[in-house]
């Protein structure tokens, strides 16, 4: 197993984003540095404008070499742009059918199949989101660093996406985690964003502490058991930890370590009963930050869940499946990793939802409810436990479309929020009363994503829930899927107070609430795919059907 | 392979210092001391894994590296925590976690 320069452009969606970083914290150097007002806002805007359209044509590249919207024939004619594109796309997740040999991870630790392009993809469109909404509307001290430590916590997460190893899998979380422990304390002038800050942090350096001594136990059941495989003396591959069980009489250190794990990325996720830092992180970081965690991060903690159990734990799997007239003989008991992620998620889905219920801040309801998302974002995870393999292939297609659908939906609601706050200075649900007749399309768009996320057809959310319900259905687990049906119409409640404050309250000021036109521009494509993914929802099912088999290499 | 020690007691050393590190962290009030906890719980984890590595596959090194991957990461963290720390203590003159609350709800 050798790293050779051909892999290159296997990563290269990653290398340009960190060469994205430095350029933006290099540029900031040439920029007038004075601290009068008006300067710092060109600053920022510099900063910000390069990061964004940055963003644009790295999202053009891994396109073009993930090869979803046109894949060079194999007979094309050999001239210089062909080759480009030939080489690219040898990179990308259609090597295989390109070479005609199936692509294995880069030295085991790396793979760069359809799960991580449609991730890294999605990645880089939130960060896009976040930062033309961020030079926007935050008057941002030290901008390039800002913007860096975005695209930092970008990479980190794409790598979390791909990452089929565990010391590649720890890197990647910090990568992620700690730029955005920065981000969401940037404003240290502010007692909430300090706050924020450090609760992050505490909480997520001791979620880091308990998943490595989960890594550390799973490290030493697999190195004690060693591996028939070819992969003997790589004992944290994720594949030769499966392997390892497979020679293994005895599991308890390996179930225990497992269990660490589980908890240690239940805490990032900040799933019930791992979720008490999130309400408060969410409220008190900056609204853009707050987006791009809720969304971004918890994306790529589910991905990087998913990985691990089924590449990894296959064998402790277990079942969700009770036993009743209308589905096939069981032949597991319940037990193992999905009936754990059952139970998780069965808590999540309860107390997500009814806690947000009674909140009056905007923010910290909407925090509520992406811990109740995290509920149903579980479903398809546990559905995977299913005995039929094409069940199992709609169980990670239905939530790799959740995981994305999720993200434009809520990340649009933040974005919105955040320009409301910017305009009135209180993140309050009252700052939206009236917004209809002091901004419609504003509202128009809020109304998109909150009845996309409460799952309205004929929007993408409806199509998400439906997917995972029926995937976790087909695994057995019909009370849960019961139970998630009730509270996603006691959900509706919450998510219908903004529309609500929207349209029917008197507003408090009447004067227009005027909003940069490039946030606006970029709200409202993310909101248009909202829109047409529900309508047509093949145009990313098809894609997500690519990622449908993740085991099998 | 004869070692003085066998591995079990090491995995208890570590054990122990896991779970002191982890009630450091949960119940002492002190930021800095909820730190000093953290940074217990990742040295726990780098013995668990250096013994697992010396005791069980001394040939490969991919537990050393983890280990120093591990203490690369663990010195970002420490930094990163640290000026949060004085960040809070900027704004509030106070380092005791149950004062630093003003979200709530």
């Amino acid at each position: 197993m050798q790293f050779t320069l051909v892999e290159i452009p296997r990563l290269l969606p990653e290398l340009l984003l960190l060469v994205l970083a430095v350029l933006v914290l290099g540029s900031d150097i040439f920029e007038r540095w004075a601290s009068n007002e008006e300067a710092q806002i060109e600053r920022n805007r510099s900063a910000g404008s390069l990061t964004s359209i940055g963003l644009v044509l790295i999202f053009g590249i891994a396109l073009l070499q993930s090869g979803y919207v046109y894949l060079l024939p194999a007979d094309a004619p050999t001239n210089p742009l062909t080759n480009i594109v030939r080489n690219l796309q040898a990179g990308g997740p259609y090597a295989g059918e390109l070479l005609g040999v199936p692509i294995t991870p880069i030295l085991g630790a790396f793979h760069s199949d359809h799960l991580t392009m449609i991730a890294r993809l999605t990645f880089i469109l939130a960060a896009f989101v976040t930062s033309t909404i961020a030079y926007e509307t935050l008057k941002i001290r030290n901008p390039g660093e800002f913007y860096a430590l975005l695209l930092a916590s970008t990479v980190g997460m794409c790598l979390m996406a791909g990452a089929t190893e565990l010391i590649l899998a720890f890197i990647a979380i910090e990568l992620t985690s700690i730029p955005l422990y920065i981000l969401a304390g940037y404003f240290r002038d502010d007692k909430r964003s300090s706050e924020a800050g450090m609760k992050y942090f505490l909480f997520g350096a001791l979620s880091s502490c308990i998943m490595l001594y989960g890594m550390s136990l799973v490290f030493g059941f697999s190195a004690n058991a060693g591996s028939n495989g070819p992969n003997s003396g790589f004992m944290t591959q994720f594949r030769s930890i499966a392997e390892s069980t497979e020679v293994a009489s005895n599991t308890t250190l390996l179930v225990v370590g497992m269990i660490f794990m589980i908890v240690g990325l239940g805490y990032k996720l900040a799933v019930v009963p791992f979720h008490a830092w999130a309400p408060d992180v969410y409220q008190g970081a900056p609204t853009v930050v707050t987006g791009f965690i809720s969304t971004a991060s918890k994306m790529a903690g589910f991905l990087l869940l998913l990985r691990l159990l089924e590449v990894a734990f296959p064998s402790l799997v277990g079942s969700v499946a009770l036993s009743y007239s209308g589905l096939p003989a069981v032949e597991a008991p319940v037990g193992g990793w999905s009936a754990l992620l059952a139970l998780i998620a069965l808590l999540t889905l309860v107390f997500g939802n009814l806690a947000a219920l009674p909140q009056t801040n905007a923010k910290r309801l909407l925090s509520y409810s992406s811990i109740g998302q995290a509920g149903f974002i579980l479903l398809g995870v546990f559905a995977w436990s299913a005995i039929n393999p094409l069940d199992q292939a709609i169980a990670n297609t239905s939530l790799i479309y959740y995981l994305v659908v999720y993200l434009i939906s809520n990340i649009v609601a933040f974005a919105i929020i955040c320009l409301v706050e910017q305009q009135s200075g209180s993140d309050e649900i009252s700052a939206f009363n009236g917004l209809a007749q002091r901004n419609l399309p504003l509202a128009a768009l809020m109304t998109i994503s909150v009845l996309s996320l409460a799952g309205i057809p004929p929007l993408a959310g409806f199509f998400a829930k439906f997917y995972i319900f029926l995937a976790a259905w087909q695994a057995g687990a019909w009370p849960i899927v019961l139970a998630a049906v009730l509270v996603s119409f006691i959900s509706l409640y919450y998510y219908l107070r903004f529309l609500k404050a929207m349209f029917i309250e008197a507003p408090e000021q009447s004067e227009r609430l005027t909003v940069p036109g490039t946030a606006l521009a970029t709200i409202a494509v993310v909101s248009l795919l909202v829109l047409a993914l529900g309508i047509y929802p093949n145009l990313l099912l098809e894609l997500v059907n690519h990622t449908q088999v993740i085991a099998s290499n | 392979m004869t070692q003085a020690v066998s591995l079990e007691y090491v995995l208890i050393v570590a054990a122990a210092l896991f779970c002191i590190g982890l009630f450091g962290a949960l119940a002492r009030r002190n930021l800095i001391s909820m730190l000093m906890g953290i940074e217990l719980m990742l040295n726990a984890v780098n013995i668990n894994l250096v013994a697992f590595w010396r005791y069980l596959e001394p040939s490969y090194v991919t537990g050393q590296v983890f280990v120093l991957f591990i203490i690369a990461v663990a010195a970002a963290e420490a930094a990163v925590g640290l000026a949060m720390v004085i960040a809070v203590y900027r704004s509030r003159t106070t380092l005791q976690a149950d004062e630093v609350d003003s979200l709530k709800g």
